[in-house]
């Protein structure tokens, strides 16, 4: 029966309860991480030893460096071996590394990027479709016979590096930890990390990243946002946009005081900014009901959860009504929350019982409410793994909701909406898709624009700079 | 016949709307084409936490000296900020100082904060002890105005060359009686100031190991590029206008 009501609730769009929105919201909390999926992309860890050119090297029992055995007679031994994964492509830059244990006898290392059907038995770059760095003669091979000169020679004791710029679309060779080239990535499909050996003796590890590098990939990979960002800052902005940017943003969540704070300051300072309907911002829809909003924010940020719906039920009784709600739902399990934080555990059960009870066979609700029931299976619910609960950022989702549904009231409401995103959200959104579909468009190469990564990044350049 | 006739009419209707669509898509090159209905479920699929976002606006209003506003900000909504907001009252006493023409006290100001911001960083310090000079000049100072260029700033000028060239350009000041036709009259614009304070306020940030730059700023140039980079391979609902953010339709 319930579930049945759940149904038309949730997929009749147009009678969305929009408070549903933030149960995502809510759900975000939970996982640490939510935008750093690209690291989940699988990466080389080891060699290949089912589909290396067996008879002609021997790779080691750890299966991380190769040898050559035999004799070589003609251009159809190499020795040569793969990765047991392709490079990874969502990211900005793919590397690894080789140590030359041993150059043999004559020395004819490679290290390169083949495709999947590469002939086991030939140096990348002599195929077409695969190319390398040959420590012989420092000449690169890219497709033919013929090679080019390119870096220098490389030998016995020596470390060198493979990579893949995705945001230059280069391949790009080290030698014991300086750059020796670049040259055009112009192959398609899966591309595998190679190294071939073709003399008696020649021996070779390979680093996949488990060992540090002789080349220091984290200051390359900064060089090469940075390279990207000094071509963006040149770009202009309209005046103070930035600035309205913040203070819509402050207006929309109810940020109230800051709001009187950042327009005081504004006025005083050299030249005083002023934003205003002259540069486009709209402020109708989010001045609406400002004070009573910041009032119910505060509330439900201090925990004062009954106070809260107190207010609501005075205020603005429609958004309470529907008790089935996911507004209510929110301010229950926040109650709730509330009680356990205190340690009052018995009182908890009893208010679940009566107010979260009927949220159980609900789909939409049930991950949340079984969440929130589980801090009571624990000592120290903190440390759990439903303690994003505890945190201040699920008061935080709590008074974004009862924000927004406050807005949704407003009988003026232009943009129908407006009232779930602030503007900087919406840009921040238009950004991060704008941003991935280019990036589906390019073979699923590169980096994407993640704002937690974003914020993160500067965070850690700044420690290692300091 | 009249059954026979509506099929003709039918099937010109469908010949009509194959020709319009491959018109369509030949406008549009080999782009792809996103509708708004398919462009915002994208939109909504992107996942951005509430409090990335407050650190965003808290990163603002810290970086451009909000002191007070970062306060309140931090009580309201729980962000805490990236750098000890004391030393933003520090540093933007040392801007205002210098906005306001008073570069002695700023210089203090800085020293009482860091000694080393000046020491380390030349062009600033000749950046202010140029400001100095123009402040003199401004207020009819002229022979401690000729005093100071000779004593403290001549011989910075001799160690580096863009040093005398500015040294020289600022004293051109004093030969104009006229300085709002003189060639170098910009010098006394407010802008000066402006540049000049904004210097040191990075400089300040910096010694803080904090970005110079809010990066807001430069998330909306980003946005603006991405939109660039994007148009190359596909038609999608644009925002053209930041301070609305709205979202606009394709025009193919």
């Amino acid at each position: 029966m319930s579930s049945s009501t759940n149904i038309t609730t949730t997929d009749n769009s147009n009678h969305r309860d929009p408070g549903l929105w933030f149960l995502e919201q809510s759900r975000l909390g939970s996982v640490p991480g939510p935008t750093d999926m690209d690291e989940d992309e699988e990466s080389p860890t080891e060699l290949n030893t089912i589909n290396s050119s067996g008879g002609f090297l021997v790779v080691s029992p750890d299966k991380l460096s190769a040898r050559y055995t035999n004799v070589n007679l003609h251009g159809h031994d190499v020795g040569v071996v793969q990765a047991n994964k392709s490079a990874p492509v969502k990211r900005l830059v793919y590397y690894f590394e080789i140590y030359v244990k041993d150059a043999g006898t004559k020395g004819q290392i490679s290290i390169g990027f083949t495709t999947d059907n590469f002939k086991m038995r030939r140096q990348p770059g002599w195929e077409v479709n695969s190319c390398g760095y040959h420590g012989d003669d420092g000449f690169l091979y890219h497709g033919q016979g013929k090679g080019e000169p390119f870096g220098p020679t490389y030998t016995s004791d020596d470390r060198v590096g493979g990579g893949i710029n995705y945001a230059s679309r280069e391949f790009f060779f080290t030698k014991n930890g300086t750059v020796v080239g670049t040259v055009p990535k112009d192959m398609k499909g899966p591309l595998y990390p190679t190294i071939a050996v073709h003399s008696q003796n020649e021996e070779v590890q390979v680093n996949f990243g488990q060992q540090p590098f002789a080349f220091d990939l984290k200051e390359f990979e900064a060089q090469e946002r940075m390279k990207q960002q000094m071509m963006i800052e040149k770009i202009s902005l309209p005046t103070n946009v930035s600035h309205g940017i913040v203070r819509s943003y402050l207006l929309h969540y109810g940020y109230e005081d800051t709001l009187n704070s950042f327009d005081m300051a504004s006025k005083s300072t050299v030249p005083p900014v002023y934003i205003a309907q002259e540069n486009g911002f709209d402020e109708q829809d989010i001045m609406y009901a400002l004070n009573q909003r910041n009032t119910l924010r505060q509330l439900v940020r201090n925990g004062e959860i009954d106070s809260a719906l107190v207010k609501l039920r005075e205020w603005y009784p429609q958004i309470v009504q529907d008790d089935k709600s996911a507004t209510c739902f929110l301010l229950h399990c926040q109650k709730f929350i509330e009680l356990v934080r205190v340690g009052a555990l018995e009182e908890a059960v009893k208010y679940g019982r009566i107010e979260l009870a009927k949220f159980f066979d609900l789909p939409v609700f049930e991950d949340i409410v079984q969440d929130c029931v589980a801090l009571l299976a624990y000592e120290r619910p903190q440390e759990s793994s439903v303690g994003y609960l505890l945190e201040e950022s699920q008061r935080e989702v709590v008074a974004d909701t009862v924000n927004a549904m406050i807005l949704s009231t407003n009988p003026n409401l232009k943009d129908s909406n407006g009232f779930l995103h602030s503007y900087l959200e919406r840009l921040l959104r238009q950004l991060t898709a704008c941003s991935l579909e280019r990036r589906s468009l390019s073979g699923d190469q590169g980096e994407a624009f993640h704002l937690h990564r974003v914020l993160n990044i500067c965070k850690k350049a700044r420690l290692g700079a300091s | 016949m009249s059954f026979f006739l509506s099929s003709t009419i039918d099937q010109a209707y469908h010949q009509l709307a194959q020709i319009e669509a491959e018109l369509k898509a030949a406008m549009a090159g080999s782009k792809k084409i996103i509708t708004r209905e398919e462009w915002e479920k994208k939109l909504n699929d992107v996942k951005i936490k509430k409090e990335d976002m407050n650190k965003l606006v808290m990163n603002f209003l810290v970086t451009e000296g909000y002191v007070d506003a970062a306060e309140k900000f931090r009580k309201e909504s729980g962000t805490e900020p990236d750098i000890d907001l004391a030393t933003i009252t520090d540093r933007m006493a040392v801007k205002k100082a210098v906005q306001c023409g008073n570069v002695e006290d700023a210089i203090e100001k800085v020293n009482d904060l860091n000694p080393e911001i000046l020491d380390t960083n030349p062009q600033l310090f000749f950046h202010l002890q140029q400001q100095r000079l123009i402040e003199l000049i401004r207020n009819g100072k002229v022979e401690e105005a000729l005093e100071f260029a000779q004593e403290e700033l001549a011989p910075r000028g001799e160690e580096n060359q863009s040093f005398l060239e500015e040294l020289e350009r600022t004293v051109a000041l004093l030969a104009f009686e006229d300085v709002s036709n003189c060639p170098v009259g910009e010098l006394l614009d407010i802008s000066q100031r402006l540049k000049t304070a904004s210097e040191v306020n990075a400089a300040i940030l910096t010694s803080q190991s904090h970005e110079k730059d809010p990066k807001l700023p430069s998330l909306l140039k980003m946005l603006i590029w991405a939109q660039n980079q994007l148009d190359e391979k596909a038609h999608y609902p644009r925002i053209n206008d930041l301070s609305t953010a709205r979202l606009e339709d394709p025009n193919v």
